[in-house]
This record gives C-alpha cells, structure tokens and sequence, in this order.
C-alpha cells in the first residue's frame, strides 16, 4: 500500500509541480488551482500509464482528489 | 520503447525551471494537442541540449485556421500533425456526417481538395520556418461499404491522395515529413488509435503512439549528427573466409557460397561511401595479402572505396587510431564494425565514444536490422558536391602534406595553386554552411551547435554577415571548407562562429577567412567569440599565434596587429570574392 502511494504521489507531482509532498496528499480539484479540465485528462491518463488501468466514466466525476484516488487504486488495483 | 507521460512531464518541468534558453515551436494539429504536446516538449529537451522548447499550440479542431495564424516571425519552427478528420470531418468518430455510400464520392472530393490548400500552407510557412509533417497516422475508418478485409475504391483512393501528397511534400526545401514505413514498425497500426479520449476530449492518440510520433517529429527540426565514416574489419565481415587461411580464391561474398550476407554488406558499404561517408578499413592480416585481395574486380565495394587500409598484426584500437589521425575526425563520429567481440570490446575500451557493432555473422536478420542502423546513423537529407569530394580529398591530402614531403607549409602552399573564392551572401538555402557550422570540432571557435531556425533568423538579421570559402589547389577541389559568420556594428566586426573543416588544415585557409573579411568590412577591431571545448586546440592556437597570448573569451584584436599578422603568413594566391 505504501508503494502504491508513492506511486500516485510520483503522478501527482508530475502533473502538478509545483505541490509539496504535504499539499499533494490533500489535494482536492477545489484546493488545487492548477486542477482543471485539461489536468485532469492528463492526471488520469499519467495514473492509468502508471499502474495499467482505465478508468470506467461513471467513476471517473468521483476521482476528485488524491484520497479519493488512492482508495479506488487500493480496492481496484492487483499489486 | 516509447517515453512515458510521467517522465515526459517531469522533462518538460525540468526545462522550463532551469532558465534554458526557449525555442518556440509551433504545433498545428485539429486534435486536442495535450499529452502529444508534452511528448513533443520533452523529446525537444532530449534533443536540444542546452535549451527547452517552447510549443505552442492553435485552436481545437481547426487545423485549417492554426496554418493561417501562424505568426512565422515569432517562431522558430513549425510542427503539423494532421489526421484523417483535419480532411474532411466525416473521416473522424466525433464528426457524425454520414457514412451512406452516396456520400463517399464528395469525402473524396474534399479529401482532394484539402491536400492541395495543405500543400499551400506548408510550402508558405516553409519559406520561412522549418517544417516538420506528420500525414494521418491513424487508421482509416471502415466509412466504406466493402468488408474491411477486402480493398476498397475510397481507402485507396483516399491513401493515393496522400501519398500524392507526401510526394509534394518532400521536395519542398524546408520541410520534412515523418516516413510512414518507419512509423509502422515503431508504433503498430492498431495500437494508435484511442476512441475513448477521441471522443471524450478530442485526444485521438494512445500515449506510446503519440510519445513515439513526436520522437520522430522532433528528430525532423532536430536531426542527430549524422556518424562521418565506418571502419571495417575484413574476413568473415567484408568477406566469407580468413584471407590468410583460404587465400585470395578462398575468401567470397556470393549466392553460391552462401555468404551472400557479406555481398550485400558490401554493397551497403559502396552505397553509404557514394554518399561522402568515409570507409577505411583495421584487420589484422598480412598487408600485401590485403593489397591483392582489395584489387579483386569482383568485389562489389570496390576496393579504391576503402581508405585507409590498416592491415597489420597488431591492436585494432592503434589501427583505429591511425585512421582517425588520417581522416582528422573524432571517434564519437566513426562506427567500428568487426566480427569479433573481442575486437569490439578491445576498441571500445579505447574508444568509448566510438559506435561500435558486432558484425551479425549467419545471423541475416540482424544482418538486415543493421542496414536500418547504419541507414539512421549515417542517413543525410541530400548529398553535397563537398560530399564526393571528402573521400578524395583526404586521399590526395595524405600525398600531398608537408609532413609526408619534408616540405613547410610555406613551401608547400607556394607551389599548390592554391584557389581561393569567398562568398558573402547570405543564403539560406545553403546547407553545406549550416552542415559545417554543426558538425565540425577542431577548428570551431566556441562549439556552439545552431538550430536551422536559430540560424535563418541569424541572417536575416540586418547588421550580420556570411562568409562561406570555396577552396581548389592542383591537388584538386576541397569544395566549401569553411565558414565564418558574425556582426558588424559600430566599426566593430564580431565574429560569433567560425569552422573549417579538418581537411583544410595546413593551407593558412584560416588566415584568407579573417582577411577576406576584414578587406570586406574594414573594422577597426575584431572580437572573437572563443570559447576552449574539449577539441577545439586548433583554433585555439590560431589565435595564440595571432594574439601572442592565450586567448580569453571574446578576445579582440585591432585591425593593425591583425592585417600584419595574417599578411605575414599568406602567401600570394588567387582570390575571388563575391556575394
């Protein structure tokens, strides 16, 4: 589970730079300014390159922080 | 293997936070450009050392309309990716225009139409900016009738369009285009194509297809040096057959002795050798058995192709060295090919820098892959009359130096007829000069490598200056050997890249540059932008002579010390100066 975070938090800064260690574990699509549209598109598609999954659309809206996406990753993801 | 998103972010973020100087791109596609864009950012930074590129991109889904706009005076070079659907909206899944076989005739009708408004566009951005095209990657989608197994009228007709076009495309100057061929044994056809993120956000592309189609994009505006010459070993390489064991009728490289790999080896060899590549060879034989065995007519690289001929029985790195010496380039430049992994890893001990490959002996398709390699390596976009002449040249320098004869420079220079022309103007379709101004080391002022929009933008520029010299002596024509290009401003001339190719030395070719130039403009002071690199000792010492002391980074000279020191050290030739 702790590599599985590293990993994540490894996508997240790559897609948002400039977030300290501290700030990409809360982030949030309404704490993070950088969070738009096109960042998303480019986060999930760094996550689903990363551990080798796709995203269904339904879930999707709900992956809208680093929590979030860590628990989808931990319920749905063999490691 | 394709880069990786995450890494390509981490490329791209790496090079805007360390303040590199930008190279500004511009990207037109009709796609959503995002994650294509941040591959074609990264390999850039891969590509360009020293500086980041800045890529920016037009208006989703009007390809059309980005050609337009592109501000050609504000950009460096220009990428065009375009797809089935930037020729007609129908040929893409988020346009819902019809399908109906009615509809097929007039899908074609603007598919043709469109090629020659793109022909159009690229040839006026290309007039002014490099241009590197992508035609569409992506498979056509089943809007014909017939099964998908069997061919059909519009498929065909649709690709005949743009293999029409991609024939256009090439012969325009300042545009290159991605070779489908090598696109497809990169990135599989049915592995490109991505419905989901085509018809959620307009991203048609899956990451490894867009990652490897920009690698090959940027490859176009940033091109590798290409390697200038091959050594290679003899037996069981250039031939079937140990020379000193089966004798000269022993050794073969043909059909009936199946060792038609080494034939063909040969031929890609006089090939590559016809393009200006130079071939020499290292074994470790009985010189004499070489001589005769190299005077065979049969062989299909014919033996006066290969210099020099180092056979001899001792290492193959002091043989390496040796051709090195006489072709006076580095071995980061060559690439070593012999059958023997020892041979290999003995050269390249010496020679880590060397590209040195294990001749694939009764291995045909790695004989075949290496065909591909050597392509890449030493692969040109067009061959140049300097280019047949180097061979030659370097041939008649080995007889013809003063250190062969006993004779000095001096001496030697009165009774070579040297010939002198300089060139003045500044002309941007001369590639030789932009060639030399990036591939040579010794005789480089300061080792900066330019960009073909960095250097076009250069001569537009009102206050600088382009002298290219043509050199021919009795011994026969070296071609353009040097350049020297810079500023004159305020009676000050300033010389910010000056070459000469390693061929030309010993012929004081360096002193008629500096002179030309200074009769031309008159200055009162000439500042060099010199910077030391690991190879440049030439032109370090050139201006340690000149100057009486080591030089400092933008040394400066004044007209007076300058005309007597060069005056001194010409003697009288023939000079023509145009442009």
């Amino acid at each position: 589970m702790a590599e599985m975070r590293y990993r994540l938090e490894n996508c997240f800064a790559a897609v948002f730079p400039t977030l300290s260690e501290q700030e990409i574990a809360q982030a949030d699509h309404l704490n993070v300014g950088q969070w738009d549209s096109v960042a998303s598109v480019t986060l999930f598609a760094t996550i689903e390159e990363e551990f080798g999954i796709e995203f269904s659309l339904d879930e999707m809206p709900k992956l809208v922080s680093f929590s979030k996406i860590l628990d989808y990753l931990e319920t749905n993801v063999v490691t | 293997m394709p880069m990786k998103l995450i890494d390509a972010l981490k490329i791209v973020d790496e090079g805007a936070n360390r303040d590199l100087r930008a190279v500004r791109v511009g990207l037109i596609c009709g796609f959503a450009p995002t994650h294509f864009q941040t591959f074609l950012g990264a390999h850039f930074c891969r590509a360009f050392k020293g500086q980041r590129a800045q890529i920016e991109s037009g208006l989703y889904g009007d390809l059309w309309g980005n050609l337009a706009r592109l501000e050609t005076a504000k950009t460096d070079a220009a990428i065009v990716a375009a797809e089935w659907a930037d020729f007609d909206g129908r040929l893409g899944l988020r346009g819902l225009g019809s399908w109906a076989p009615t509809a097929l005739p007039d899908i074609l009708e603007s598919v043709r139409s469109r090629t020659q408004k793109f022909l159009a566009a690229v040839q006026s951005i290309s007039t002014e900016i490099p241009v590197a095209v992508s035609l569409p990657t992506l498979p056509v989608p089943p809007v014909s009738f017939v099964p998908t197994w069997q061919g059909n009228a519009c498929t065909l007709e649709l690709r005949s369009l743009m293999a029409s076009l991609a024939c256009e495309l090439v012969r325009l100057k300042n545009a290159k285009l991605v070779d489908t061929q090598r696109l497809d044994c990169l990135s599989p056809l049915r592995e490109r194509f991505d419905p989901k993120t085509e018809m959620l956000a307009g991203l048609p592309y899956r990451l490894p297809h867009a990652s490897i189609l920009a690698e090959l994009l940027v490859r176009l505006i940033a091109p590798a040096p290409a390697k200038k010459g091959v050594i290679t070993d003899l037996d069981d390489t250039l031939w079937s057959g140990i020379l000193g064991e089966v004798g000269l009728q022993g050794i073969n490289w043909a059909l009936e002795h199946k060792s038609h790999m080494h034939g063909a080896y040969q031929r890609f060899l006089h090939a590559l050798a016809e393009t200006g590549v130079l071939v020499g060879v290292a074994s470790k034989n009985d010189p004499n058995l070489v001589r005769e065995a190299l005077s065979r007519d049969d062989l299909i690289l014919p033996g006066r192709s290969l210099f020099p001929v180092e056979a001899s029985w001792g290492p193959k790195s002091a043989a390496v060295a040796r051709i090195l010496r006489t072709w006076n380039i580095a071995a980061d430049a060559v690439i070593f090919i012999d059958d023997s992994p020892m041979e290999i890893a003995e050269v390249q001990a010496h020679f880590p820098e060397i590209e040195a490959i294990l001749f694939p002996k009764n291995d045909y398709q790695a004989l075949n892959d290496l065909f591909y390699r050597l392509r890449d390596l030493c692969g040109k976009t067009a061959v140049s009359k300097e280019d047949t002449l180097r061979a030659q040249s370097i041939r008649r320098a080995q007889d013809a130096v003063p250190i062969n004869s006993g004779q000095s420079v001096d001496e030697f220079l009165e009774q070579a007829e040297a010939h002198f022309e300089h060139d003045f103007s500044k002309d941007q379709s001369d590639d030789r000069a932009f060639e030399l101004l990036n591939k040579t080391n010794q005789f480089n002022l300061n080792g900066i490598r330019l960009t073909e929009p960095s250097w076009n933008k250069f001569l537009k520029e009102p206050d600088t200056f382009l002298l290219a010299t043509t050199y021919r002596d009795k011994y026969g024509p070296l071609g353009k050997i040097a350049v020297l290009a810079g500023r004159i401003k305020d009676n000050v001339l300033t010389v910010e890249n000056w070459v000469m190719s390693c061929r030309a030395f010993s012929r004081r070719v360096e002193h008629h540059c500096l002179h030309a130039v200074m009769k031309r403009f008159n200055p009162e002071r000439i500042v060099l932008h010199f910077e030391p690199t690991p190879r440049n000792g030439p032109v370090g010492d050139f201006l340690s002579d000149m100057l009486g002391e080591r030089p400092a980074a933008q040394c400066e000279i004044t007209q007076k010390k300058a005309l007597e020191f060069l005056e001194k050290r010409m003697p009288a030739t023939a000079e023509l100066t145009h442009g």
